[in-house]
């Protein structure tokens, strides 16, 4: 009985469920599961909306064996003409267990290409998992989006940062820099340093908001120019993935002068075993020309310091929302949050090199939201 | 050149084997190179190559060097360029 791939109905969801079954039992990683429910909980369709997600299944004589979900949104790209590319995610092949589905990941993989022939992948945890290993075999344009930190109470963050602490000898010396005060010194000096650098910034004011309404769109239209690709972030898309009635984050709307200069969007990450105990804050997703991003950066840290966490992160494509951050006292880091784009997306990105450098992708981006808030 | 021949021509290259080494059998099987991300990649060649559009489905039932080409006569005859 060949395989084939068809939007996810509800029909399917018991075989889903008995997918997610044999993966489990097989050893698969605990993680490793598909959506049980049809409808996406995140983005679903909704009528007239650029901005949306499905998901699909590959089926063999009413069994599924493998499925993945497609997000659709609207970007800018710098010949200023807005595009609608899919974001491809959680693709999931029975091929993992049972070698005889070894095809599945890339036929589920070739559906998404006929569907969104403008597609791309982000995050992926690092070049040495399978997705991102499969699309550089595939000769898709990657490249790893910066990562950024600022530490907010370097105690807390020497004593609890796991991904730093995995050898008796690190633990050892982690636990000497927090008890004596060396690696609050240390921090506070390269952070106090970099401040200095940046020079006296022009005052600024900031609003802590409910809603992002129309006071987003001229934003949006002034700076959407400086991106070579953006995700559209007018106030249409921003009250679909930042709705009111999400009490997660925290929204910032940032004026010099009485004049808007852009937003913020700042929340606090779901509990991570990387970060031990710690209480992480995020700078998600901002907007302003790349100009004005120092005070976007400063006031959404200020807030989060406010909000009372031990460590801020975040990821910036852009060049000067990282040189941003880096006046603003952040440090940066190897980052396994890979951009990768298929050949039709990469023709528009050419040369990638000097390009990515002016892509404009958050956390935010892909499905950053709902994995980590 | 006939399809076959510049089907094998693709594989070819892709797989990095001497194209007289690659008959209408050659297929994952038989040739240790040819693992489910090159499969995609040949699939993706020979549209760009052909000027077609395969579905996964079609994707899958080519499961050697003769079935791609085969693949690719009925496609063409379907819409001529």
């Amino acid at each position: 009985m060949p395989i084939v791939i068809r939007p996810y109905r509800e029909e399917h969801q018991p075989a889903v469920r008995e997918f997610n079954r044999r993966l489990r039992s097989a050893g698969a990683e605990a993680d490793l599961v598909f959506f049980e429910f049809a409808k996406p909980h995140w983005l679903p369709p909704a009528d007239g909306s650029k901005l949306f997600q499905e998901y699909f299944v590959a089926l063999e004589n009413g069994m599924v064996r493998g499925g993945y979900a497609l997000k659709r949104q609207n970007f800018s790209f710098a010949d200023g003409i807005t595009r609608n590319v899919g974001y491809y995610h959680h693709p999931l092949s029975e091929g993992i267990v049972n070698k005889s589905y070894s095809a599945v990941g890339g036929m589920l993989l070739k559906d998404a290409m006929g569907r969104a022939p403008l597609l791309y992948c982000l995050g992926m945890a690092g070049y040495d998992r399978p997705l991102p290993q499969m699309l550089v075999r595939l000769g898709w344009s990657h490249f790893p989006v910066p990562f950024y930190f600022n530490v907010v109470r370097p105690r807390r963050f020497f004593a609890e940062m796991q991904a730093l602490r995995r050898t008796a000898s690190r633990r050892w010396l982690l636990d000497l820099l927090s008890l004596t005060g060396t690696g609050w010194a240390g921090i506070k000096a390269i952070q106090g340093l970099r401040k200095l650098r940046a020079g006296k910034l022009a005052p600024f004011a900031v609003e802590r908001v409910e809603d992002f309404s129309e006071w987003v769109d001229p934003l949006w239209e002034q700076a959407k120019n400086h991106y070579a690709m953006t995700a559209v972030r007018d106030s249409q898309a921003l009250r679909q993935l930042y709705p009111a009635t999400d009490r997660h984050f925290t929204r910032l709307r940032v004026r010099r002068n009485g004049q808007d200069v852009g937003w913020a969007v700042a929340g606090e990450r779901r509990t991570d075993e990387k970060y031990g105990a710690m209480r992480v804050g995020s700078l998600l997703d901002c907007w302003a020309s790349p100009d004005d991003a120092l005070p976007v950066v400063q006031a959404a840290s200020a807030a989060l310091i406010e909000n009372g966490v031990d460590l801020i992160v975040s990821n910036q494509s852009h060049g000067l929302w990282g040189r941003a951050l880096h006046q603003a006292g952040f440090l940066s880091s190897r980052s396994n949050f890979i951009f990768a784009a298929g050949k039709s997306l990469s023709a528009l990105l050419q040369p990638i090199e000097e390009t990515q450098f002016k892509l404009h992708f958050t956390r935010a981006d892909g499905d950053g939201l709902p994995r980590n808030f | 050149m006939n399809v076959f021949e510049q089907v094998r021509g693709i594989a070819s290259d892709l797989l990095g084997i001497p194209a007289d080494q690659i008959n209408a059998a050659s297929s994952p099987e038989n040739i240790e190179a040819w693992d489910s991300v090159q499969h995609l990649n040949l699939v993706l060649a020979l549209e760009e190559k052909f000027g077609l559009q395969l579905s996964p489905e079609e994707m899958e039932q080519i499961r050697n060097v003769g079935d791609a080409a085969r693949l690719v006569e009925s496609k063409a005859q379907e819409s001529p360029r």
